[in-house]
């Protein structure tokens, strides 16, 4: 793929996300939807092209037919950019945690593509089932009282975002270097790996023998970090505080 | 006929990582702020099972699962302490805290 191509991708989605971030001009909105699904397009576009010059692929087998492009990974690749700018630019906080959900479970689906089914399943269990709930029960502790006469007014940090040029502008000069580096740096690469020979165990079985036996020490050290997270958390809420009555600011 | 490569699945990491830095930077409520952490949590994941399954190494997937549980001690810890700033001010803004110092 053409290094321009990604560099002038970095430049439509930069606009967009800048549009879609940025309150007050809803008029605005459709623009920034179609420039960031139109720069999201053209490097599918490119990169279905680039493949069929054939550089060495994964040996993932690509979906419905035989000679279609990656029809899933494309899919859920799209709904997972998609859900995270939904996410940082919504203005309610229930409504980012839930396309948060999104995020995740289409990247489950990319783990599926990738072999990794254990942490597929771990990744909606833990993340969309634990950590998200949590999120949300303190989304619902925290809640501002609404303003007497109108309930659907919202808190001002929500609404306006903190320096949304610079933010935008750091965050896709190092995406169009971080893409860049990705496209030339793939070919430096050893070629993938080939099976040896048939798979003798499941995914969930290698995973657990290689957690056990290559890496004992780490996860000795996960279980005091588990630990260590639940003490912090039960002294910090063990902690009495009378509820402040002062203005917010 | 194969046609997913690497570099597929590390720009869509890369995407994902750079959305959470963005928002992680211009998002003025603490919680969505712990929340674009998460997501960068979730790019660095993709990349990291997308290399393990490139040279069919399993380490890579068993670091996800250290992620998952750096990512669960977190929200648990970064939790609690938003609950705890929640009781002394009532407000979600990170710029009610920016004048913390030495007194």
């Amino acid at each position: 793929m053409a290094p321009g191509i990604i560099y002038t991708s970095c430049v439509l989605g930069a606009i967009a996300i800048y549009v879609l971030l940025s309150p007050g001009r809803p008029a605005l909105k459709p623009v920034g939807i179609v420039l960031g699904l139109g720069a999201l397009g053209w490097v599918f576009k490119a990169s279905i092209e680039a493949v069929a010059d054939g550089p060495a692929g994964l040996g993932i087998p690509e979906g419905l037919t035989d000679d279609g492009p990656g029809v899933f990974f494309y899919v859920f690749s799209a709904i997972a950019i998609a859900a995270a700018v939904r996410m940082i630019t919504h203005s309610r906080p229930v409504y980012a945690a839930l396309y948060f959900v999104m995020v995740v479970l289409s990247s489950a689906a990319l783990f599926l593509l990738l072999e990794a089914e254990f942490l597929a399943f771990a990744l909606v269990i833990v993340y969309a089932g634990a950590i998200l709930i949590t999120y949300l029960f303190v989304l619902m502790l925290a809640q501002q009282a609404p303003q007497p006469g109108d309930e659907t007014a919202q808190p001002d940090y929500d609404v306006f975002p903190r320096e949304p040029a610079a933010a935008v502008t750091v965050g896709f000069v190092m995406l169009a270097l971080l893409g860049d580096a990705i496209v030339q740096g793939v070919l430096f690469l050893d070629p993938p790996a080939e099976p040896t020979g048939p798979v003798v165990s499941e995914n969930i079985e290698r995973v657990g023998l290689a957690l056990v036996g290559d890496f004992p020490v780490s996860l000795e050290l996960a279980g005091v970090i588990l630990l260590m997270a639940m003490y912090g958390a039960v002294v910090l809420a063990r902690r009495q505080i009378e509820m402040s009555q002062g203005v917010p600011r | 006929m194969t046609n997913l490569t690497l570099s597929h699945f590390l720009l869509t990491s890369a995407v994902l990582f750079i959305i959470g830095l963005i928002g992680f930077v211009s998002r003025r409520n603490m919680i969505v702020m712990f929340l674009c952490t998460e997501l960068m949590f979730q790019g660095a994941a993709i990349a990291m099972i997308a290399f393990g399954r490139y040279h069919l190494d399993i380490s890579g997937q068993v670091f996800v699962i250290f992620i998952l549980t750096v990512a669960a001690a977190e929200a648990a810890l970064a939790l609690g302490l938003v609950v705890l700033l929640f009781r002394y001010r009532p407000t979600l803004s990170a710029e009610a805290w920016s004048e913390l110092g030495e007194p």
